[in-house]
């Protein structure tokens, strides 16, 4: 789960795996949508791949990639982070709150030297 | 694999954290814009997760600065309707810090989930910012793809 989500935290992956989501396409095709060198989608692809999130299938010379259908799916994968998220939010929100209780009580915290 | 298992740690004491999730103004903190909730078992709450997905079900379980579980689905989507999944959190102290583990099972199954689309975009977004602990602010997927 985490390898995967590490690999679509990156924008042009994303856009990559929606390239390759209903339709398999080469390396070659993919590279020509996007601005960065052949050699930055190949390790995009090669990230994705690792991921277990795209497929790859040799032709010849040729590879073709496609989403996996069986791999995180795209519900999952946004519910996922939405999870992450929210905790880092709540994280974030009960920190703060225990720090003014903390602050409130005063000094029977400062005494365990945490004010 | 249809469930989702993920962990935080939070320098809090499990009684405050454990209102985060009882409280509909605290719950606004950190799961939605609005918030409506009952927390007691068969009650019901409602969260506006976007302004525009409306999530709702029931708490099932409340165990006091322990453990927490509601279901959950989305108004509107036949595919994952209210009360289709079940969310369960359960709180850990760790000295003065709470471990904090949140399980999502019972998700549906598929690639049908195509009318999630913008949330994925917009969730991914977040988990980059999340990831770096940087605000969202603009959301890097926002041109049209070619």
């Amino acid at each position: 789960m985490d390898a995967a989500l590490r690999a679509l935290a990156e924008p042009t992956r994303r856009q990559i795996l929606r390239l390759v989501r209903d339709r398999e396409r080469t390396a070659g095709d993919i590279a020509e949508h996007f601005d960065v060198t052949r050699p930055a989608v190949s390790q995009h692809l090669r990230a994705l791949q690792e991921a277990q999130l795209v497929t790859v299938r040799r032709d010849g010379t040729r590879r073709w990639y496609r989403a996996r259908p069986e791999g995180l799916s795209e519900m999952q994968a946004w519910l996922a982070s939405m999870w992450r998220g929210n905790l880092a939010d709540l994280k974030r929100a009960a920190e703060r709150e225990e720090r003014s209780v903390r602050a409130r009580r005063g000094g029977t915290m400062r005494a365990k030297g945490r004010a | 694999m249809n469930e989702l298992d993920v962990s935080v740690r939070i320098d809090a004491s499990a009684s405050t954290v454990f209102r985060f999730f009882t409280d509909p103004v605290r719950m606004c903190e950190w799961m939605g814009v609005a918030a409506d909730a009952d927390p007691r078992p068969g009650g019901t709450y409602r969260v506006d997760v976007t302004g525009r997905d409306v999530a709702s079900g029931s708490y099932v379980e409340i165990v006091p600065h322990e453990r927490v579980v509601w279901t959950w689905g989305w108004e509107g989507n036949p595919d994952f309707p209210p009360g289709s999944s079940t969310v369960e959190v359960t709180l850990e102290a760790d000295g003065d810090a709470t471990v904090v583990r949140l399980r999502h099972t019972g998700l549906p199954d598929g690639p049908s989930a195509a009318r999630h689309r913008e949330g994925w975009e917009h969730y991914l977004a977040r988990l980059v910012a999340a990831g770096t602990g940087s605000d969202a602010g603009r959301d890097p997927w926002v041109q049209p793809s070619r």
